[in-house]
């Protein structure tokens, strides 16, 4: 299967082939900051299954972790699509709103959630919780 | 009165709002799936003069189903939508809850829009809200 994640303007284009390894909804503050939403969700891909299209602009930081995140963004819209993370080479994560399909995998990682904002949850048998 | 401040997610990019938002709501839209990231955006609005908004900001302007204009600033670094503007409805300024980067933030949303059509089923709003959509 592939499945088309893109930025509000459509100009950056993440190209994602197969199912992706993990989906996970992040609670933490940089999560919030970067979204101006209350949780960020990601999907890992192996890096050689996401074909990105479009130009971008690059924004590094350091995650807690210690490890470097480099995330691309749309520059005339500023939706980041995707970003690479240090700490795991052979992945690509793509934020799931891109793909804008409520039928996208559920998430099955819920972390950070000492950060959650009390109004929200995420819900689902499986999904295992990470504070 | 209760100040704070919204930024992007490199700090450059700072939203300084005075008092209480009139309101805060949830919209679940594929335009604001898109734009976050995130499966939902989440806004708060403020009077218009009660907010300074301090840094440099690319505006991307994008017409809205309903053929309304939106004004949306991010910063230029990092790419993060601090707040925006719907001027056909002089209804103040949005501001992205998630940059307030508090998760004791109040008041809680009180709406969630496009919630039938486009929630993903596994997110569950636990505070009562005016369900639209
Ligand atoms: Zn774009
Ligand atoms: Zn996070
Ligand atoms: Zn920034
Ligand atoms: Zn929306």
């Amino acid at each position: 299967m592939t499945r088309i994640a893109a930025c509000d303007c459509g100009k950056l284009r993440a190209v994602c082939e197969g199912e992706p390894v993990r989906v996970s909804v992040c609670h933490c503050l940089e999560c919030q900051k970067r979204t101006g939403s209350v949780f960020g969700v990601s999907a890992r891909y192996p890096k050689d299954k996401v074909r990105a299209e479009g130009p971008s602009r690059r924004y590094s930081r350091v995650a807690d972790s210690g490890f470097k995140v480099t995330f691309d963004f749309c520059p005339t819209c500023g939706t980041t699509v995707h970003w690479h993370l240090d700490q795991f080479p052979d992945v690509t994560a793509v934020a799931v709103g891109a793909f804008a399909d409520r039928d996208f995998p559920a998430p099955a990682f819920s972390v950070s959630e000492r950060r959650r904002h009390s109004w929200v949850a995420v819900a689902g048998d499986a999904v295992q919780h990470k504070e | 009165m209760t100040a704070r401040t919204a930024t992007c997610a490199c700090g450059r990019l700072r939203v300084a709002c005075e008092g209480e938002p009139a309101r805060v709501s949830v919209c679940h839209c594929h335009a604001c799936q898109r734009r976050t990231g995130s499966v939902f955006g989440v806004a708060a609005r403020y009077p218009r003069e009660k907010v300074a908004i301090e840094g440099e900001a690319t505006e991307y302007v994008r017409i809205g189903d309903e053929g309304n204009e939106v004004r949306f600033r991010f910063c230029p670094t990092c790419g993060s939508t601090v707040c925006w503007e719907m001027p056909a409805f002089n209804d103040g300024i949005a501001v992205a809850v998630g940059g307030f980067a508090d998760p004791g933030y109040t008041p809680h949303p009180v709406r969630s829009i496009y919630d039938a059509s486009r929630r993903h089923a596994w997110v569950d709003i636990k505070v009562p809200v005016e369900r639209r959509g």
